[in-house]
């Protein structure tokens, strides 16, 4: 493993390597730093640019983008108070104060050496478990397969932030898209509504890149888009003491460890994101400390829970992919689409056959926290401009590197109209609160669901084999338990809400 | 008693999958394999037509209004959208560089309305500068074709 890593980062260490992971980053912490462009924005818009170069050097600009984007956010919200990615927000209770009291550069690079040890040791997980679980996964029948697809539909479904029923009613939305074009038993044409181009099915990039990229743009464009804070005037002095920040850090070993901890499960978990990931943290912060009245006035382990934490949950995501073909997020879904348009198949078997592949990605993911330190060392000054980027030149731009992206899949216009359709369906979703997480794991997962369940079913037509044998009743009891679970909580907060005398969704 | 927007949603997911549902009706099973390129359809049709009737029901038994939100500028929305598909319909007629360049200026111009020649000569110069580095960087750098017009060969 060591060797292999070793290698991997030996290679990496090249130049054809090292500029699209630089580029990848540096788009990332850009694209992290400007409030309203997300981190599956930024990756979206940087798909297109990877599909003439080689595997490692589109999924290591990929790779920059998820660590830079996660640590980008930090600057703006502890600076301006403006979370330039959701899972910056809770580094602005702390880090915009501790900045606001004439410690800008503490604040700021307590963030950036947190993200960047949270990552690391996020990195730790990524490459210590991928293999064994890889080689677990390795075990599944069809049966096992089926179950897992259905309990990550399930969580998804559950931990949604709209009701479960909308989560769910999402979630088979998803899998709808999948049963249009041809049948994957005997190939037969299916529900394909007189539309030839869907005879051989739709693509799941340009659904995923139109639901993601419109519902976020439209949705700016109907508030009106944001006029950026009193933004330059407050970079005031970063200069400041990289050791005595790092000690600050270091010092609280247990609580860095936890932090990334929480992270890591988080990111293991599809669909929770950094936000919650980061959160959650913040608030075990709080409660392990012994001066948790002090949180929100700039202490020093709100910083550190909020952005360890989530640069840790990169590294939780990409092993879900890497080990089970699952993606946790809409950022690891454009990673799985690139990885399908060089031909490589994600799953148990991706690290066995492509080593050389996946110990670049980890590689990747260790030089990009690197790089990350050093781009914002060189540009966190000058990040705060970026704000002041005008939407109404960002979203055409965007759009366009969009539509280059759905179109350069293989050359056909159709892939455009199905990005323009999918936009309008995923605006319609997020207007009446249908989230897109379960419908894009719908879309990525319906395949896979459809091919196993069919498979289990041909190997033996004993439908009790989903409950009898051992991995998959344990799946399937985990899937229930989610859904039952979710139910609770929607429960409790429909009661929680109907006493403070407001309604709640189911 | 109103449907709110949950409602609605429910009923056109439920009208859509039971249409779908229909149709996997006159699917024909092969006689060759126990299962038929119906069998998964209906099960996933079947599950969201039920989701969908429940999202009906719990709006109609909910019965209550939601409050009035902010106000929002479908319009612009609306508009932006209706650039776009021009702007898809545009790509294979007049090819990328033109459809680009358009696209971007009406789109650009409608976000920020130009009230001057140097608003106009922005606008110009954002979209001249995407369209041409994008057809740069994407042709000779990362070797993917961009659509060329049928009316103008360019």
């Amino acid at each position: 493993m060591y060797e292999l890593l070793g290698a991997g980062i030996a290679n990496l260490m090249q130049v054809k390597y090292l500029l699209p992971l630089f580029l990848g980053t540096l788009a990332g912490v850009l694209g992290g730093a400007l409030p309203g462009v997300t981190i599956t924005m930024t990756i979206i818009v940087v798909l297109p640019f990877t599909f003439g170069l080689d595997p490692l050097q589109g999924l290591a600009a990929m790779t920059g983008v998820y660590v830079g984007g996660s640590a980008g956010g930090l600057v703006t919200a502890t600076l301006l108070g403006l979370p330039g990615t959701p899972s910056a927000i809770a580094t602005t209770f702390d880090g915009h104060p501790m900045a606001k009291k004439g410690e800008p550069g503490r604040a700021v690079w307590l963030g950036i050496w947190a993200s960047c040890f949270g990552g690391l040791l996020g990195g730790v997980f990524l490459i210590g478990a991928t293999e064994p679980l890889a080689a677990f996964a390795l075990r599944f029948g069809p049966w096992e397969f089926f179950a897992l697809f259905i309990l990550a539909l399930s969580m998804v479904a559950g931990l949604a932030e709209a009701s479960l029923l909308k989560g769910l009613l999402s979630g088979c939305v998803g899998l709808i898209v999948t049963i249009l074009g041809t049948d994957p038993v005997m190939g037969q044409d299916r529900l394909t509504l007189g539309i030839p181009f869907i005879r051989g099915g739709i693509d799941f990039l340009p659904v995923l890149i139109g639901v993601f990229a419109f519902s976020q743009v439209m949705g700016e464009i109907e508030r009106g888009g944001a006029p950026a804070a009193d933004a330059v005037q407050r970079a005031g002095r970063l200069a400041v003491s990289h050791a005595r920040v790092i000690w600050e850090i270091v010092s609280r070993p247990f609580q860095l460890l936890w932090f990334a901890f929480i992270g890591v499960l988080i990111g293991v978990l599809p669909a929770i994101g950094g936000s919650a990931a980061s959160m959650m943290a913040y608030d075990q912060a709080k409660k392990i400390s012994r001066r948790p009245q002090e949180f929100g006035s700039g202490v020093p382990e709100g910083i550190i829970a909020s952005e360890a934490s989530n640069n840790a949950n990169v590294g939780g995501s990409l092993v879900t992919i890497m080990a089970f073909g699952i993606p946790g997020d809409a950022v690891t879904a454009v990673m799985l689409g690139a990885l399908t348009i060089h031909g490589i198949q994600s799953g148990p078997l991706f690290i066995s056959q492509n080593a050389q592949l996946a110990y670049g990605i980890f590689a990747a993911y260790l030089l990009a926290h690197a790089l990350m330190v050093l781009i914002m060392a060189a540009g966190a000054r000058w990040m705060l401009r970026i704000v002041t980027v005008p939407k109404a030149a960002l979203f055409p731009v965007v759009l366009v590197l969009c539509t280059i992206g759905a179109y350069a899949l293989n050359n056909t216009m159709a892939n455009v109209y199905v990005l323009l359709a999918f936009g309008v369906l995923g605006y319609a979703m997020v207007k009446v609160g249908l989230p897109l997480a379960p419908f894009i794991l719908g879309v990525i997962l319906g395949d896979q669901i459809e091919i196993n369940l069919v498979r289990s079913l041909m190997t033996d037509s004993n439908l009790w084999l989903f409950v009898t044998r051992p991995i998959s009743a344990l799946l399937l009891g985990l899937a229930v338990a989610s859904i039952v679970l979710s139910l609770w909580q929607h429960r409790r907060m429909q009661k929680k809400s109907a006493l403070a005398g407001g309604g709640a969704d189911f | 008693m109103k449907l709110s927007k949950d409602g609605w949603a429910g009923l056109a997911v439920l009208a859509a999958s039971l249409f779908l549902f229909a149709l996997t009706l006159g699917l024909r099973d092969n006689p060759l394999v126990p299962i038929g390129p119906g069998f998964y359809p209906r099960i996933v049709l079947g599950l969201t037509a039920l989701f969908a009737l429940a999202l009906v029901a719990f709006d109609l038994l909910r019965n209550t209004t939601p409050p009035a939100g902010p106000r929002t500028a479908y319009r612009a929305v609306v508009l932006h959208f209706v650039v776009f598909a021009v702007y898809a319909m545009a790509l294979p007629w007049v090819g990328f560089r033109i459809a680009t360049f358009a696209y971007v200026a009406a789109s650009n111009a409608l976000l920020d309305v130009p009230r001057s020649a140097r608003g106009w000569l922005r606008v110009a110069l954002l979209a001249l500068g995407t369209a041409f580095a994008t057809y740069y960087v994407f042709e000779h750098y990362l070797s993917v074709l961009l659509p060329r017009g049928r009316w103008t060969n360019f």
